[in-house]
């Protein structure tokens, strides 16, 4: 697989008020734009925080991944897009290693953490330890049958933070960084099982944040919302990348286009295609890729 | 209302941004082609020659920045109508771009000419068309950036000042070559720059028709007047 192209960068629009004049004539008043059409290249080597090596992965004796090779960009956002049945969310899943909780399932390959390199889907490697570091979202917001507070204190008072204000803080902050705060401010005791959809899943995310996890994983995470609580995820996904590595599984290609930094294309367990989101979208390298985003698939 | 997306907000905020910003180069294009070739400035023509360049630029960044946030953004009404006008702009922009180096060859060719060039015969309306197609070019682009529907109609309104400046402009040039006939050439490349300036006004006038599709959804039908 090739290396990662950086995302096109988005222009910033310019603070100048813009010009309706004339001024008539004189060159050196012109912009130049030299680089306009290089922006589209890579400037640096985007950091990895995750790199997936000829990764295997069985249901008993059916082969769900074959030999997936991804690299994950550190704070960017990376999405898997495929039809049903592809292993878009078999792959997610082996990142903070849920199939251990299933029978019969077995890993081949690696998936490197970086800095540490530690591999994730090796057999040695404590699966309560990955998901230490590897937060996830659901499909479903499923928040526990406590508080509001108490959700998003959950994972602090197992890593043993005890002391109330040092909570108190962590937890503000979570539910900020999820842009549920103002919403939930004047209610932390009441049952999350009152909040709306939009917002469990917003506080679902705010108790991923709290234990400052290295990449959040997303499968799926607004197919159960209205358009309008879909909008403020998909504009906190855009928002978080910053802080955190994130890996979107959504059946939804138009929002991996509205939300992703790369785009990887699964089919029938392998991975056809990974590109800037920007190139998927216009002009992917694959005909299977074209096919399914253009939807001729099937 | 501001987007719920900011990702939206910037991408919109950009194109808006770089389709003024080559709307005021082609401004400047057109007007300083139009002095170089009445003040016989060389000097000035190459500085409009060098910067055709930069106005292309504007137009395929554009091109490929709007084509991107269709594929990624997916816009519907208000939203699909600006970034499918600000590309229309840009192209009419980019055709202004080309009249006013065309104009400003021709400036080249006839910096050395003498006062009795048929260019010089037609100074008059050359200014006076310049003045008109730029002042219609520089309200269609305000136009646009102030979303102005009654700004694009007045400029609409010019065309018809511009159409008659040009068929006086070619009648004084009639006389001219029929009382000498060693300007032949020189009269038909002057007609040229007069025709040029005549399709600014028409550029100005589908960049109002945009603006006007843009902010209200209503299609002109101003160009079956042609």
């Amino acid at each position: 697989m090739s290396t990662l192209a950086e995302p096109q960068l988005q222009t910033n629009p310019r603070q100048a008020k813009p010009m309706h004049g004339d001024t008539e004539g004189d060159a050196s008043q012109a912009p130049t734009l030299n680089i306009v059409l290089e922006s589209n290249r890579p400037q640096t080597a985007t950091a990895l925080k995750a790199i997936a090596e000829n990764l295997d992965f069985w249901y008993g004796e059916n082969q769900a991944l074959k030999g997936i090779n991804l690299q994950v960009p550190e704070h960017q956002v990376s999405a898997l897009i495929g039809p049903s049945g592809c292993g878009k969310s078999t792959f997610l899943r082996c990142f903070n290693r849920m199939h251990d909780l299933q029978a019969g399932t077995r890993y081949g390959g690696v998936i490197h953490l970086r800095p540490d390199n530690v591999n994730l889907v090796g057999p040695e490697v404590d699966p309560i330890e990955v998901r230490m570091r590897i937060g996830m979202v659901f499909q479903r917001p499923n928040p526990f049958p406590k508080s509001v507070f108490d959700n998003v204190a959950y994972g602090l008072r197992l890593r043993g933070i005890g002391n109330r204000t040092e909570l108190a803080e962590r937890v503000e902050k979570a539910l900020r960084a999820a842009a549920i705060w103002e919403e939930v401010k004047d209610r932390l005791n009441d049952s999350a099982l009152g909040l709306s959809g939009g917002q469990m899943q917003r506080l679902c995310i705010a108790r991923a944040l709290a234990t400052e996890p290295e990449i959040l994983l997303f499968d799926e995470p607004t197919s159960a919302l209205d358009p309008i609580a879909t909008a403020k995820i998909e504009e906190l996904i855009t928002e978080l990348r910053s802080s955190v590595t994130i890996l979107i599984v959504t059946h939804n290609m138009q929002q991996a286009a509205r939300v992703s930094d790369y785009t990887a294309f699964m089919y029938l367990g392998e991975l056809v295609e990974v590109d800037v989101t920007s190139k998927i979208f216009t002009n992917p390298a694959k005909k299977a890729t074209e096919d399914y985003i253009t939807g001729r698939y099937g | 209302m501001a987007h719920t997306s900011h990702t939206v907000e910037q991408a919109l905020g950009a194109l808006r941004m770089h389709v003024i910003e080559m709307g005021g180069l082609a401004i400047d294009q057109v007007s300083a082609s139009v002095r170089a070739l009445l003040e016989r400035d060389p000097k000035l023509a190459e500085a409009v020659l060098s910067r055709e360049a930069t106005i292309n630029n504007y137009d395929l960044l554009i091109e490929r920045d709007s084509i991107t946030y269709i594929a990624l953004q997916q816009p519907v009404a208000s939203d699909l109508r600006l970034v499918r006008g600000i590309t229309r702009i840009a192209i009419e922009l980019e055709r202004v771009g080309d009249e006013a180096k065309k104009i400003a060859r021709f400036a080249l060719q006839v910096a050395g000419s003498g006062d009795d060039a048929p260019v010089h015969a037609v100074a008059r309306y050359l200014r006076h068309m310049a003045e008109v197609s730029v002042r219609m070019l520089r309200n269609a682009v305000r136009a646009e950036d102030e979303s102005d529907i009654e700004l694009a109609r007045q400029v609409m309104a010019g065309d018809r000042e511009l159409n008659d400046e040009f068929a006086a402009a070619l009648r004084q040039l009639m006389s001219h070559v029929m009382e000498d006939h060693r300007f032949m050439q020189a009269t038909i490349e002057t007609i040229f720059a007069l025709k040029g300036l005549e399709r600014v006004g028409d550029h100005a006038t589908n960049i109002a028709e945009q603006v006007i599709y843009m902010v209200s959804g209503e299609m002109s039908a101003a160009d079956a007047e042609e």
